[in-house]
């Protein structure tokens, strides 16, 4: 193994190990770190790939802002009786295996089924990204910024739910 | 002394002289094992290294030494200098016992912190506790290696430079509000919760601010910034951005008067308030690390940073840079600190459209 084969290897692990710890921790601050580190991971991964503008954004937008504004919502975050109902451990069980299963079935198929073409070897210059994403892939690029729609419809559920006051039966 | 040794020494090896003898031989494998390992490790990293980047990786190694020295001498400045300007700005004299004119203060200073005891509180989050004065550091360094002190002295001439500075810049906020939840106190808390919400209001102006100068300039590499500059400067061009820029870096670095991160009058110290010896001796070396390398981009970025006649360029930077700092600590004697709200509405509904509007403007122009 090269040099270079190590560190992606070792990246790899890192991310793996902050998924793992983001779906595992009890504590929520602590997931939202763990998220942090597979964040950074990823970031580390595009470097990797001689993608440096792609990876500083991964790092402005994922642990910048991302991870900053998930700190602010924790903090936010109403008491624990205005929590949302839990289910029971066999509905959790059911739909966890169900979107990882859809998901990988994404992946799969995407993965395979693609026509990839290698583009050409070395750094991609800051200006082709962007002409990439406005010229060939604007309805993609589009497509991700439902991601800022849905954090504000969740900023907006957050702000309603914390109005509302302690119920009546626990004041006492 | 003595008498522990040897009751240590009993411990793991014994009395027995045969088992002495294996120990002592074990010991001595083991130990040959992992220096040949780590002869081969090393080797291999350093021939990969060579090969791959041949001069360059000695040229980085120095290069990295080199930011080490400008963060230290650099805080132990502007510690003496903060001081030294405070005292003037009251009409006092300020330091002036340790060396001519007190500028052996700081180093005093640094004996004293790393002689002083560090101190764990018994019921802190211990991860996030100890992480936080490592984390606050690695923004600052990154930062220091592409800022280009002179024509050709640049550690390394990165062309996604600017997002790189304000990519890891942002993780500040993250280190200080590990340090205020990890620190399990109230005072500490509620400083890392103002330190994000702040930095929130303030990240938005800043960057919209910067780009206008990324728009005129046509790259994101910090020398061809300053390569751009070369008939006039950005700031007789970009007035508005610069100033914007420098009120969201002084409300970044946590300066007064936007200090309420660790407004001491208010929350003790604010985040680092369970810190103690070099735990916070790092906190404030990243601070006063911080400033530097606002004000240091300031230069970069409108003051045409290592260009001006006759001195050489790295004179002239320093030069600009310490000007900046100077009218830093100039604000913290002559404005008081200001209320929450104001300092989110000033951001909100002033900076922010401000920007946007210079933004467009800008591009406008541009386009003509």
């Amino acid at each position: 193994m090269s040099l270079g084969e190590v560190i992606f290897v070792v990246i790899c692990l890192v991310v793996a190990l902050g998924a793992l710890g983001a779906v595992l921790s009890n504590s929520l601050i602590y997931a939202v770190f763990f998220l942090l580190l597979t964040m950074g991971g990823i970031g580390g991964l595009y470097i990797y790939l001689k993608t440096p503008f792609l990876a500083m954004m991964q790092i402005l937008i994922y642990l910048g802002a991302v991870g900053v504004l998930l700190i602010f919502a924790v903090m936010l975050a109403g008491p624990f009786w205005r929590r949302p109902k839990e289910r029971g451990p066999f509905l959790k069980g059911v739909a966890g295996l169900g979107v990882s299963l859809l998901s990988f079935i994404l992946f799969w198929r995407v993965l395979r089924h693609h026509p990839w073409e290698v583009g050409p070897q070395g750094e991609v210059s800051t200006s082709r990204i962007g002409r990439a994403i406005l010229d060939r892939y604007p309805f993609a690029f589009e497509l991700i910024s439902l991601l800022i729609v849905a954090s504000i419809l969740g900023a907006i559920m957050l702000g309603v739910l914390s109005r509302q006051g302690p119920p009546k039966a626990e004041e006492d | 002394m003595r008498r522990w040794l040897r009751e240590q020494f009993d411990r793991y090896f014994g009395s027995d002289p045969v088992r002495l003898l294996f120990a002592l031989g074990g010991l001595f494998f083991a130990t040959l094992v992992v220096l040949a390992l780590l002869y081969w490790v090393v080797g291999k990293v350093v021939t990969a290294g060579l090969e791959a980047w041949g001069w360059d990786l000695v040229r980085l190694l120095l290069g990295l030494l080199g930011v080490m020295v400008v963060v230290f001498g650099n805080a132990l400045f502007l510690v003496w200098a903060e001081r030294k300007v405070a005292g003037h700005m009251q009409i006092r004299i300020g330091p002036k016992e340790v060396g001519p004119y007190g500028l052996l203060q700081s180093i005093a200073d640094s004996v004293k912190l790393l002689a002083k005891e560090i101190i764990t509180p018994r019921f802190v989050d211990r991860p996030l506790y100890l992480l936080a004065p490592l984390l606050i550091f690695v923004p600052c360094l990154v930062a220091m290696v592409v800022i280009p002190f002179d024509a050709r002295l640049q550690v390394r001439d990165i062309n996604v430079g600017i997002v790189m500075i304000l990519a890891f810049s942002s993780l500040t906020v993250l280190a200080i509000f590990m340090a205020g939840w990890g620190s399990v106190n109230k005072y500490s808390l509620i400083g890392g919760v103002r330190s994000i919400s702040q930095s929130i209001a303030y990240e938005i102006p800043m960057l919209l601010s910067i780009l206008p100068v990324v728009m005129m300039a046509r790259s994101l590499s910090l020398k061809e910034v300053v390569e751009a500059q070369s008939p006039y400067w950005f700031v007789l061009v970009q007035p508005v951005a610069f100033l914007i820029y420098f009120v969201c870096a002084v409300a970044e670095t946590n300066r007064t008067p936007f200090d309420l991160p660790e407004a001491e009058s208010e929350l003790v110290a604010g985040y680092h308030t369970e810190y103690s010896g070099m735990r916070f001796s790092l906190f404030f070396l990243a601070e006063y690390t911080n400033i530097f390398i606002v004000c240091a981009l300031a230069t970069t970025f409108f003051l045409g940073g290592y260009k001006g006649p006759v001195l050489p360029g790295v004179v002239w930077f320093f030069l600009k840079t310490y000007a900046l700092i100077f009218v830093i600590m100039w604000f913290r004697w002559t404005f008081p600190r200001v209320r929450f709200d104001q300092l989110l509405n000033f951001s909100w509904k002033f900076l922010i459209p401000l920007a946007m509007a210079n933004l467009l403007v800008t591009g406008g122009l541009l386009k003509l």
